[in-house]
Parts: structure tokens; C-alpha cells; sequence
């Protein structure tokens, strides 16, 4: 996979993106506090409406025994920890790398990072959850591992657009007033490309809750068991509630990440 | 068995779900592609539809592959059936986006101005608005061959064709002998053909972007 | 309308009566390719305003009609209905002696040549495929319409061979302007519509391409509307200007002459005195220029005496000087009519007189602010020295003109004297 020169994070790679956001646009303008918070309490109403419904619905005993509320609570608990521990791995990875690619005496060699992030890419999620089980048996870390794997490529690929698109000018100015590199980097470069950089952190939240349903092949929990167990056991509303909640806990997390955004891009931009 | 030994041993049944993978990732993008276009040109006149086609294409898009698939194992049993309808489905989202994106980037002026020399819609959407937009529905449809190939080896789980098979065969012997080796071939194999089908791509995309648009 | 001579007394230009062209140019081929706009109303829905109200203009076939306005006065808007990318709401729109609203909107504008800001190139088509366009749609066959893009391409001053084949990110702006003007011409449409095309191009270019427009229209007589904000364009290419108002009222209808030396109103004049086109004005003396002279006269004089240099002067007034020779009144034959014995206290008070040093702007300020036709000019101490009408500047205009045709020979154009003023001038000032 070559690397698209254009460095238009919406439209080049739309797959990944999170709903119908163009990339380091904030969807509302701040302010009406009780507005905000509709989206996040929408997601919760209809994730306790369903629960409700589901188990209110006639379920058999193998139904009954893999909806139970504790049980539901400690699958949705861990698919939490999943993401958010991949997050943050990811970010660690991915955003003092972007930096470093972006100093002038490294882009040279952006390209070849980018290939290589794009080959990691293409590898099938599951291919990879499995090699590492096999490589080094099953549990938390295998996925998490693999998770970052398959995580790093859009976090990085924003930290580096969003770096590069600050106009050189005001880089320039930076140092004509006697800022030290540190200091334009984290004064000036940083929080100019901060919205695009915080739309590639909320890409890669949203596809971690996805891609973390795969934990459940290689026992390491989360809501992807219940999908699992609804397929091997042939019972619908299992299989339903998992597929229910993993999108709303993506959506819930899509609207973290955009409050992230909201909040920490420098006003004014 | 080593690897290579696996991969000689294996050979036919390896070139067998290659092919499979590759054909099946190739026909449901190319249904999608169709699919979603015409998607994109219906929409991307109405800004509110337009808003809603690529919005709806996000909130579908956080439904993670194994719960589509899942879904569709009750109307339509395990195979073939589920794994070309989640395929298509997921490779829609983008290119329906993309289209959108790329048909409403389109410079109006340009419309405007074919629209002055007395072209008609048909003409403006086909001789215009289309080639200007094709290197962004392009993108697309690269973005929805990639995912594709990632869901194709998930849809070995619904008993799909393909690669999966490898690596789900792989799982299920998890800590035998050819466990390694099983999972190892299908992941490459589907690196592979995405690097393949990518290099297509590129070369697809020299050869239908015009030159004065290429970048 | 029938042609107004520049020589006409200038009046009020009203705006011409819609059935004018029909009764005066029905006949000749002229008007047979004009283009008349009969209270033609745009209404958008939701807006109370009409963004177009009933507005009537015609154009004469083979001229250049400029629709000059500020941003927001509908200038595009009006010239868009012409070929209906907007339909109107009402009104009647004559292209070329054809009901436009009765044809197919895409036939009619195959028809009519269209050029736009930046061009509007088509990014992925070359020149070639560009221009051939319109030729392709109406079904001309390869040979023909290569044909016609090289003959297009030479007329617009582009090597065909070196062109042709270009993309038009190849170009610089002037050439892809070219080549957008050689498309609206591909299909020898009778009617052009320009919609500020030289707009985005930098001054140099501009006033070649506007050059060429000239020179290609001298050749071609197409019936052309040009949209533009800018004052100097329209006076240099345009042999009648419409300046629009708000709701494309149309504020002044007439030729570039009428606009500068009579505005019809507050609205016009700011518009047209606010640009460099009145320049020449500016920079010319009162002192000058030659002055109209008029018969003088004392108080004490006798009146019989008075009206007989009236009448032998022709010019139906006199000028009252005190002893200092300090202009005081105008005194007309009818003050006169009847009177013997001194002209005494008779007569209009004259306004306050104009120096020799004053510019010809101020001159015409002058004489839009009094409502009168003549100002007295007067020289060291105030003394009388001779008197300015708008006939006198106007004719000083002239003059200035007849000196720039003269040296600039190749561009015998009406206005080109206040761009040959105005750049002198400008050199001056840098």
C-alpha cells in the first residue's frame, strides 16, 4: 500500500472515520451544557431500554443464564477495559512517533514508516489475534497487543497530517522569536494540528470498541462472548443484546472522543 | 511441518481459498461500488439527505463485523449468503460516503459553467461531476477492499469462503501441531492479496483518473 | 433606444421603453441578434424582496452592454436569467429575436456563449476537448470541430499545435481565460455572456485580455453582456453600461460618456465618481481647459445694450461683474425682456465661483450641487475669468480623447483617454 500524498484525513479514509464527522471538526459548538449530554444519556436510556426489553422478553434457561444483569455488567466492563487500555497503548505508540516523523531530518524515512503502518494494517485483525494467541497463549495482553497493532495507522497517520499541514510561516515565526525547537513544537506545531491529531484519537477509540468484539475468540471477555455464545447456542436475543450494546458503547465512546476534541483543541481555531 | 512444508503440502487447498477470498472480496466490492454510487448520485443533490446517507453509513459502521454477521446467521443460515451480504454491506459505507464527499467537493462553478455551455444534468453529472469526483470515490472503494478483505476472514466463522478458514482452523487446534502454520497462511495470504488488490489500485487509478486531475 | 450621440446635450437617461427595440430595430440585422429583457421578475421563495423586479433592458445586437454594480446589486443574477440557469418569475426574455423561455434551456444555452470568472475549465478534459464541447453536443463531426478548435485557438492568440493538448492547470490564468473565451465561442454563438472574466487575473493580463476582447470584437460584432464591479472595465470595454441598484434596479442605462458627465442620480454618480474613472477630472485644472465664454456686463449698463450682446453671443445669458471685475449674477434675456435703463439688481446671484486652480471633478461637483448650468470661474483676486458648463467639460473630455486616439492609433476606443490620463497620472503619484 502506497501512502495517499493527500492529506485530507476525511475523505481519504472514510472507513475509519466516526459518523458522518468530517476529521478535527467539532460537531456542536460548546455551550447549552444539558445539550451535550443528550447524545451520552439517549445512549444509556436505550441501552437500559433494551436490557429491560430483553429480559423481559420469555428468555429460555441458556438465555436467561448468559443475560444475566451481573453477567452483561462484567462483559460490558471488560470490553471497556479492552478499549480504553488499547487506547491508550495506541497513543503511546502513536503520537511520539508521529512527532518524531515529523522533525524535518526524519521525513525522509515517513514514507517507509507509513508502508509499513499500511501492510500492519491489512492484516486481517483476527489473523493476527489468533498468530499472537498461538505465539503466546491466550489473555488480556495478546489482545491488547493486537489491538494496538491494528490501532496504530489512523492515531499516526493524523499526529503526522496534523503536524504537517501547520502553516511553516508560523512555525517560522516561532523560532524568529527566539523559541527553542521544544518550545515551537509544544507551543506552536502541537496545538495547531491538536483538532486533527483529537480526530484521529476519536477514529481509533471507535475502531478499538469495534475490534475488540474479537477478543472473545481468544477468551479474553468482553461483549464480543456474548455474540459468540448467541451463534454457538443458536439464541437470537443473545446474539442481539451483544451486537446492541457494542454499538452503543461505540457511540457513546465516538461522543467521549468528540467532547475530547471540543474541550481540549485551543479556542480559536 | 515447517511452514514451507505446510504451504507445499497444502497447496491446493491454500490456491483454492485464495481464490475464493480474492473473488469474493472482488465481486462484493464491485457490488457495492455499483450499489453505492448510484447511492451517492441519489443523495447528493439534498444536503439533508446527503448528511443523513454519510451519517447513517457512520452510525452502521460501529457495528462491529462478527455482531453483522451474527445478525444475519438468523434470515440467512451459515456460508456463502451472509458472508457476501456483510461484505457488501461494509464495503458500501465508504464508497457511499466517498461518493457523497467527492460528488459535493466537486467545484460548483464547474457545474455551473457546463450547466452555461448547455449540457444537460445526465451529461454534466457523467462528462463532469463523476470524473472529478472519481479519485475520491476511488479512494473509497480502496478503503472498502481493504475492509473487506478483514471481514472476509471473519466471515469464516459463518462457515464463509476464503482465507478464514485458515486461521479459524488455526484457532480451533490452538497449542496442535499445524496451529502456527494454519493461522500464519491465511493471515499472509490475505496480506498478500490486499497488497495485491491495493497495487491494482494504484495502477487502476492511473490509468481512469485523466491527467489534468492527477495529482 | 436609438443610438445616443456622445455629442447629445446630456439628460436624464431613462431606461429604455420595452417595445423601442421592436419598433426602431425590428428591421435590421443589428437587433435581430440583441437580447431584451421585459419586466422580467425573480423571486426566490422566502424573500420578500424580489432579488430581480421587473426589470426591462435591451440590448442591441453587436454591442458590449456592461451590467456594472456593487457586489449584490444582481448583476450576475440578471445576466444568468438570460440563460436560464435561473428561470424567472416573470417577465419575457428576447434572445436573438427568440422567446428564450420557450426554448429548451440547455438548446438555448448551446447557443449563447458563456465565460466566468477563473474560466471554469474542466480540470480533467485538455483544451482541446474543452473547447470542443459545445461542437461535440451539436453533433459536429471530429474533423469539423478540430478544425474549429484550431481556428479558435489562433483567434484567441494561443499556438494551436503548442495548446491543444495542454490541461488546463498547464495554463497561466490569462491563458486559461483565453481558452475560456474560445469556448464561448465555439459554436459562433451570436450572443456572449461574460460574467466578470477577467476578474481573478492580475492587472497586467486584465488589460491585455481586455485588449483582445476589443480587437476579437471588432471582428465578430456579437451581441456581449459582461458582468463587472469595476468602474474602469466597464468604461473601457463597454459601449453602453447598466449600472444596477439594489434589486437589479437599473440606476443609468446609457453610454460610458452619459454616466461619467451626468449621472442620473446620487447612486450612479457615487458609483461612477467612487472608481479611478473619474480620474481625469481629477487631474485636469479648470485653468486648463477652454472656457465658455460669455457676454459680460456692469450694473450700470443699459439693458437694451445687454441684450443685444445676448443675442449677438447666442448664448441666452450674461455674466454681471462689479468693478473688480468679481462675478456676481447671471443675468437671462427674460430678466431683460421689456426692461430700459441699467440691468441694476436684476438676475439670478451666481453660485460660488470656481478657481482656475479647482479640478474638473470639483468643477462637476460643483455643478451637480447648484442645479445650475453654469459656474463662474475666477482667476488671481477673484477676478472673472470665463465660465464652465457641462458642455465645456464635456468637450474638454473630448479633447483629451482626440489627443490619445492620436497617439495611441490601433485603440481608437471612447474611453481610452481616462486610462491614458489616469496612467499618467498614476506615475506621477508613485
Amino acid at each position: 500500500m502506497s501512502a495517499p500524498a493527500a492529506p485530507r484525513p476525511a475523505p481519504a479514509a472514510p472507513g475509519a472515520g466516526p459518523p458522518g464527522e468530517p476529521a478535527g471538526a467539532p460537531r456542536a459548538p460548546v455551550g447549552r451544557s444539558w445539550r451535550a449530554f443528550a447524545a451520552p444519556a439517549g445512549v444509556l436510556v436505550a441501552g437500559a431500554a433494551w436490557m429491560l426489553y430483553v429480559e423481559n422478553s420469555g428468555l429460555d434457561a441458556i438465555e436467561r443464564r448468559s443475560l444475566a444483569p451481573h453477567y452483561v455488567w462484567e462483559k460490558t466492563w471488560e470490553h471497556v477495559q479492552l478499549t480504553a487500555v488499547s487506547t491508550l497503548a495506541v497513543l503511546a505508540v502513536a503520537l511520539p512517533l508521529g512527532i518524531l516523523l515529523s522533525r524535518a531530518w526524519a521525513r525522509p524515512g515517513t514514507p517507509i514508516v507509513l508502508a509499513v503502518a499500511d501492510i500492519g494494517q491489512s492484516a486481517p485483525t483476527i489473523g493476527v489475534v489468533v498468530l499472537l494467541a498461538v505465539a503466546f497463549g491466550i489473555g488480556f495482553w495478546t489482545t491488547v497487543v493486537a489491538l494496538v497493532a491494528y490501532g496504530v495507522l489512523p492515531a499516526l497517520r493524523n499526529t503526522m497530517v496534523g503536524l504537517q499541514q501547520v502553516d511553516p510561516a508560523l512555525t517560522d515565526a516561532g523560532r524568529g522569536i527566539g523559541m527553542s525547537p521544544a518550545a515551537v513544537l509544544a507551543r506552536v506545531e502541537l496545538p495547531l494540528a491538536s483538532p486533527v491529531i483529537l480526530a484521529g484519537i476519536r477514529t481509533t477509540l471507535v475502531l478499538m470498541v469495534g475490534t475488540a468484539s474479537i477478543a472473545s475468540f481468544v477468551s479474553s471477555g468482553g461483549l464480543g462472548d456474548l455474540i459468540t455464545t448467541g451463534v454457538t447456542t443458536q439464541r437470537t436475543p443473545v446474539l442481539l443484546t451483544g451486537c446492541v450494546l457494542i454499538a452503543l458503547l461505540a457511540l457513546l465512546v465516538d461522543w467521549l472522543g468528540g467532547t475530547a476534541a471540543r474541550l481540549l483543541a485551543p479556542k480559536g481555531l | 511441518m515447517s511452514f514451507w512444508e505446510y504451504l507445499g503440502d497444502r497447496r491446493e487447498l491454500l490456491v483454492f481459498e485464495t481464490w475464493q477470498h480474492a473473488s469474493m472480496v472482488f465481486q462484493t466490492v464491485l457490488a457495492a461500488l455499483v450499489i453505492g454510487v448510484a447511492a451517492g448520485i441519489a443523495v447528493h443533490r439534498s444536503e439533508r439527505l446527503a448528511t443523513l446517507a454519510t451519517g447513517a453509513a457512520g452510525v452502521a459502521f460501529t457495528v462491529p463485523s462478527l455482531a453483522l454477521l451474527g445478525l444475519l446467521i438468523t434470515p440467512l443460515g451459515l456460508g456463502v449468503a451472509p458472508s457476501v451480504t456483510a461484505l457488501t454491506l461494509y464495503s458500501l459505507l465508504p464508497i457511499v460516503r466517498n461518493t457523497v464527499v467527492g460528488l459535493t467537493g466537486v467545484d460548483r462553478t464547474l457545474v455551473e459553467a457546463a450547466r452555461g455551455i448547455g449540457m444537460t444534468r445526465a451529461a454534466v453529472l457523467l462528462r463532469i461531476e463523476l470524473p472529478l469526483a472519481w479519485p475520491v470515490i476511488l479512494t473509497g472503494v480502496r478503503v472498502a477492499t481493504q475492509l473487506a478483505m478483514g471481514v472476509g476472514a471473519i466471515a469464516a466463522y459463518v462457515s464463509g469462503p476464503g482465507l478464514g478458514e485458515q486461521i479459524f482452523s488455526g484457532l480451533a487446534r490452538l497449542g496442535g501441531a499445524n496451529a502456527l502454520n494454519m493461522t500464519l497462511a491465511g493471515t499472509l495470504g490475505i496480506v498478500l492479496l490486499a497488497l495485491l488488490f491495493d497495487g491494482c489500485f494504484v495502477v487502476v487509478g492511473r490509468l481512469t483518473t485523466p491527467r489534468g486531475i492527477r495529482d | 433606444m436609438t443610438d445616443t450621440a456622445p455629442e447629445t446635450p446630456p439628460g436624464p437617461a431613462p431606461a429604455p421603453p420595452p417595445d423601442s427595440a421592436r419598433s426602431s430595430g425590428a428591421a435590421d440585422g443589428e437587433d435581430r441578434r440583441g437580447i431584451r429583457l421585459i419586466e422580467v421578475t425573480k423571486r426566490y421563495p422566502g424573500q420578500r424582496a424580489p432579488a430581480v423586479d421587473r426589470v426591462s433592458l435591451t440590448i442591441p445586437g453587436g454591442e458590449i452592454v456592461v451590467l456594472l454594480g456593487p457586489s449584490g446589486s444582481g448583476k450576475t443574477t440578471l445576466m444568468r436569467l438570460i440563460n436560464r440557469l435561473i428561470e424567472p418569475t416573470s417577465g419575457t426574455i428576447v434572445v436573438a429575436g427568440r422567446d428564450a423561455l420557450g426554448l429548451d434551456p440547455t438548446e438555448l444555452r448551446r447557443h449563447i456563449g458563456y465565460v466566468i470568472q477563473n474560466a471554469g475549465l474542466f480540470p480533467h478534459m485538455t483544451v482541446a476537448a474543452n473547447i470542443g464541447l459545445v461542437p461535440r453536443m451539436l453533433k459536429w463531426d471530429r474533423r469539423r470541430t478540430a478544425a474549429r478548435v484550431d481556428e479558435l485557438l489562433e483567434l484567441v492568440d494561443l499556438d494551436p499545435g503548442a495548446f491543444r493538448g495542454r490541461y488546463p492547470r498547464e495554463l497561466s490564468g490569462g491563458q486559461q481565460q483565453r481558452v475560456g473565451v474560445a469556448r464561448a465561442l465555439a459554436a459562433d454563438p451570436p450572443a456572449l455572456l461574460m460574467d466578470e472574466p477577467f476578474g481573478a487575473v492580475d492587472p497586467i493580463t486584465r488589460e491585455h485580455l481586455q485588449d483582445s476582447l476589443l480587437r476579437l470584437q471588432e471582428e465578430l460584432r456579437k451581441t456581449i453582456v459582461f458582468v463587472t464591479h469595476d468602474i474602469d472595465e466597464a468604461l473601457k470595454l463597454g459601449d453602453r453600461i447598466a449600472i444596477l441598484g439594489e434589486g437589479s434596479r437599473i440606476a443609468q442605462y446609457g453610454t460610458p460618456q452619459e454616466i461619467l458627465l451626468d449621472p442620473a442620480d446620487a447612486y450612479v454618480e457615487r458609483f461612477a465618481g467612487g472608481g479611478r474613472a473619474t480620474r481625469p477630472l481629477r487631474f485636469c485644472r479648470v485653468g486648463d481647459v477652454p472656457l465658455r465664454a460669455v457676454p459680460e456686463a456692469a450694473p450700470g449698463d443699459d439693458a437694451a445694450a445687454v441684450r443685444e450682446r445676448i443675442g449677438a453671443a447666442g448664448t441666452g445669458f450674461a455674466v454681471v461683474l462689479d468693478e473688480a471685475r468679481r462675478p456676481l449674477r447671471w443675468l437671462f434675456s427674460e430678466d431683460l425682456a421689456g426692461v430700459s435703463g441699467p440691468v441694476g439688481e436684476r438676475g439670478s446671484p451666481s453660485a460660488e465661483p470656481l478657481r482656475t486652480r479647482d479640478t474638473l471633478q470639483q468643477a462637476l461637483e460643483r455643478l451637480i450641487q447648484i442645479d445650475r448650468e453654469c459656474v463662474p470661474v475666477v482667476g488671481a483676486r477673484g477676478a472673472y475669468q470665463g465660465t464652465v458648463t457641462l458642455a465645456t467639460l464635456q468637450k474638454a473630455l473630448r479633447e483629451m480623447r482626440e489627443r490619445a486616439r492620436t497617439r495611441r492609433p490601433d485603440t481608437a476606443r471612447t474611453v481610452d483617454t481616462a486610462r491614458t490620463v489616469d496612467t499618467a497620472a498614476g506615475t506621477e503619484e508613485t
